[in-house]
């Protein structure tokens, strides 16, 4: 199955995002293949930017949401119906800045659901503008004195606040499909902070691509390595970039906490007025 | 003829379960009875109390001269004595300082017994139910149906107390009889959202509409539901939308602060056309306000909030009975018409004890507006009625809700043409919305009369209580603010010798509602805004001025 729709893409010639796009297509095909995922089940929740442009381009379920709320609206779909896949796309606007609150908490909850950052460092669709994750003396149209204090460094934050899957990768890397599909088939919540050079706003493609170096020796199942390995490149330095998966554990899935019986669309109730009233007569 | 408890205590002395529990009490006697919370926003300490108001006719607000006080702290005395009737008494504790008060040794009582301190409300209650020359076993079979650890403690503490009034009584007998109910407002929201079918409740604490979140929390297994606290109101509405989105019903309650941080995710309600009910329990604003205190001052807030034109049903209960009733209509419409729909309450009806003697009637509410799709499924299609066929993940196609303008399929567009298409089609499934709630008693008229007083939401009781002693007066309850039943008031205005409108806010919101809907400007206007609900001591004088 080609998950592809026939929509205009709006990408500009060239955008990284089309290496993403291409990746999750391929990672949903396989995993439908191999009839490890249904494509009924899948469900596409987009923030808002370049990369929540996806939502058009990705034929599955899908919700086109608020600037900022890709991930609450995913937690809400798990609520309503936990056979469902959800995979949330957004970029470091959304999830670092505007819902940062969220990215933290969704951690914390281990919420079984995949969250693809698309992380170009820059608002680019806003034309460009400083994230959380710009890098020093990045010079935005907001900021030509250069960005102030310290970068937020994702990696670190989801592993500190309970994340069971925590992998960086980049886009244009052809392994970044099978990333993909060890995000997806992990059980609890897995991200994956993808670097995505915006090719018109801030194009430090080829710098980037000659710092980064996928991780050997490295065992994912050891926290304390994964957080060291995490404060590597803290995203502002010019410093090597460690690429791959940092951590995967298994723990209690948010869907897990409670014992109610599952999906609601399903159910029928027949609720006796009489009895609700029973204990205030 | 009605009677008045108040009881006051610091927080944490059980005076609101004491209230409940004597509330609970003279329901079951034949009364009718309305009880008032009034509480600061502290944990221990402080002041807070209850006024019992009680009477064998329908009985809709408390009042303010009372025939009993008990006190369990020296704050009662100093804010209440002077509320007191002449033939009034005082139930205090030993060593508070007060004029014609028995004072009742509690903590030697308590020694005796060998009961903690929580007991003590129902020494309290022993006595009062010996003033009223009644006997305990009513008050022991409400002991008995929950206080199961505390039982023998609370029956041995009430008839201690019983056995200490000596001479004094005021003999109130029976009320009426019959089965009757005794719930507030945030039970009466609750249990609407039961009967309706309600599958998830997704909540951030807020006083005053936590209760809910508590109650239905409690209940979540029994009734089959999922009861959801999240990070903030954002994550609650968003995620509220996303379970919707998957054929959950899904509501969410809050009061203005977190009505205003939800005010974006409920614009793409409006264009995503995901169903939603919100329960908002106004409190006194703005900013934080005083926020255990009620004011109506969020109703214009509720017409408008998110950005763009969308439509939205505003629905106003005016007691708990209607907080049944209004809940379970507002999550059928949200359902059957992919709306959003807003509950509009506030403290006064939450946390106030109604009672009612029928269960209002409701129609089949418990819907689901699901289908199994055929081939090119289009989940906003252009249909005359402007209502689009909603369906879901795993039924068959793929499903799309976005907050972009979209095609007939979901799709991102933003060609003029199709704009204007999705913005008609929004509105034209809003008219034929409009028909059905027009036939769901958009508003009540009681009384007769050439004089209006016209009003909405927690005024009511206090409206209800007043106009027993005026004459000439009817008085119109706007129940359904949006849709607004333009027609029928502008109607029923035009043809009043006078127009009195009441409300519990700064500015007369409902007032320029109306003047925008009927064109009607309404001079005469009753107002209160001290945090205060309305009561009849408060009312009647200015409705008296104005109705002669």
């Amino acid at each position: 199955m080609n998950f592809g729709t026939s929509e205009v893409n709006t990408w500009c010639p060239g955008c990284t995002n089309f290496g993403i796009l291409t990746a999750a297509k391929n990672a949903f095909s396989d995993l439908v293949k191999s009839k490890k995922l249904k494509a009924k089940d899948i469900v596409s929740v987009t923030g808002i930017g370049c990369s929540s442009k996806i939502y058009d381009y990705l034929n599955t379920n899908g919700i086109y949401c608020l600037h900022g709320r890709d991930i609450p609206v995913s937690i809400g779909v798990k609520m309503g119906n936990p056979n469902l896949e959800v995979i949330a796309f957004g970029g470091d606007g959304d999830v670092y800045a505007e819902g940062s609150a969220h990215f933290l908490h969704a951690c914390r909850y281990n919420v079984d659901m995949t969250l693809l950052v698309h992380n170009n460092q820059v608002f680019a669709l806003t034309t460009g503008q400083a994230t959380p994750t710009s890098e020093d003396n990045f010079k935005g149209k907001s900021t030509p004195l250069g960005v102030f204090g310290e970068q937020m460094n994702p990696i670190a934050t989801a592993l500190v606040n309970g994340a069971t899957f925590v992998a960086r990768a980049y886009a244009m890397d052809p392994d970044l499909k099978n990333i993909i599909k060890k995000a997806v088939m992990h059980k609890g919540f897995a991200f994956v902070d993808i670097i995505q050079p915006c090719i018109t706003f801030h194009n430090n493609r080829k710098d980037m691509e000659k710092r980064m170096y996928k991780m050997k020796n490295h065992n994912p199942k050891d926290l304390s390595a994964a957080i060291k390995k995490s404060v590597e490149w803290n995203y502002g330095d010019k410093g090597k970039i460690p690429m791959g998966i940092f951590y995967q554990a298994k723990k209690k899935t948010f869907e897990n906490s409670w014992p109610q019986e599952r999906v609601w669309f399903k159910k029928k109730r027949n609720v006796d007025q009489l009895s609700l009233f029973k204990e205030f007569e | 003829m009605d009677y008045t408890v108040i009881v006051g205590g610091r927080a944490g002395d059980g005076v609101a379960q004491a209230a409940e529990t004597l509330g609970k009490t003279l329901t079951r006697l034949g009364f009718y009875v309305f009880n008032y919370r009034d509480y600061p926003s502290l944990i221990r300490g402080g002041h807070n109390f209850n006024v019992i108001s009680f009477s064998k006719d329908p009985i809709n607000s408390h009042r303010e001269k009372t025939d009993v006080i008990i006190a369990l702290n020296q704050e009662t005395i100093k804010l209440h004595s002077k509320k007191l009737k002449k033939d009034g008494i005082i139930l205090c504790e030993k060593g508070i300082n007060a004029k014609k008060s028995v004072q009742i040794d509690s903590e030697k009582i308590l020694e005796e017994i060998k009961a903690p301190k929580i007991i003590r409300s129902s020494i309290f209650l022993g006595v009062l139910m010996k003033y009223f020359g009644h006997d305990l076993k009513p008050l022991n079979k409400i002991f008995s149906e929950r206080h199961g650890k505390f039982l023998g403690l609370n029956m041995m503490a009430s008839k201690r107390g019983y056995d200490e009034l000596k001479g004094k009584v005021k003999k109130i007998g029976k009320g009426r009889k019959g089965k009757r109910y005794f719930l507030t407002g945030n039970q009466g929201i609750s249990l609407g959202s039961i009967k309706a079918g309600l599958d998830m409740y997704i909540a951030y604490p807020m006083t005053p509409a936590t209760p809910v979140l508590h109650f239905l929390a409690q209940k979540q297994i029994k009734h089959d539901m999922l009861v959801m606290q999240m990070e903030n109101e954002i994550a609650v509405v968003n995620a509220a939308l996303g379970a919707s989105f998957t054929g959950a019903k899904a509501m969410v309650g809050t009061s203005g602060g977190g009505f205003a941080l939800m005010g974006e995710t409920l614009s793409m309600q409006g264009i995503a056309e995901t169903p939603l009910t919100v329960y908002l329990s106004q409190r006194t604003a703005p900013g934080t306000g005083v926020p255990t205190y009620s004011t109506q001052g969020d109703l214009k807030f509720a017409l408008n909030v998110g950005h763009g034109d969308f439509p939205r049903v505003v629905v106003a209960p005016g007691d708990a009975a209607e907080s049944y009733k209004r809940t379970a209509e507002a999550i059928y419409l949200a359902e059957k018409y992919r709306l959003l729909s807003i509950i509009i309450s506030d403290k006064h009806i939450g946390e106030s004890h109604y009672t009612f003697d029928n269960i209002p009637k409701l129609k089949k509410v418990d819907i689901r507006n699901i289908i199994k799709p055929k081939k090119d499924f289009k989940i906003y299609k252009l249909t005359k009625n402007g209502m689009s066929p909603r369906s879901v993940p795993q039924m068959g196609e793929f499903v799309r809700a976005t907050s972009y303008e979209h095609d007939e399929h979901g799709y991102t567009i933003e060609d003029p043409e199709m704009t204007k298409k999705m913005n008609d089609k929004r509105y034209r499934k809003w008219k034929f919305a409009e028909k059905e709630i027009m036939k769901m008693e958009p508003l009540t008229i009681y009384g007769k009369g050439r004089t209006t007083i016209i009003s909405w939401g927690s005024t009511k009781g206090a409206i209800l209580d007043t106009m027993r002693d005026l004459r000439n007066v009817k008085f119109v309850q706007i129940n359904y603010i949006s849709p607004f039943p333009s027609k029928q008031i502008s109607k029923i205005l035009k043809s009043s010798k006078k127009v009195i409108l009441v409300e519990n806010n700064v500015t007369g919101q409902l007032g320029d509602v109306i003047a925008e809907k009927t064109g009607f400007m309404i001079k005469n206007k009753v107002l209160k805004y001290d945090s205060r609900p309305l009561t009849k001591d408060w009312l009647l004088p200015k409705l008296r001025r104005l109705v002669k």
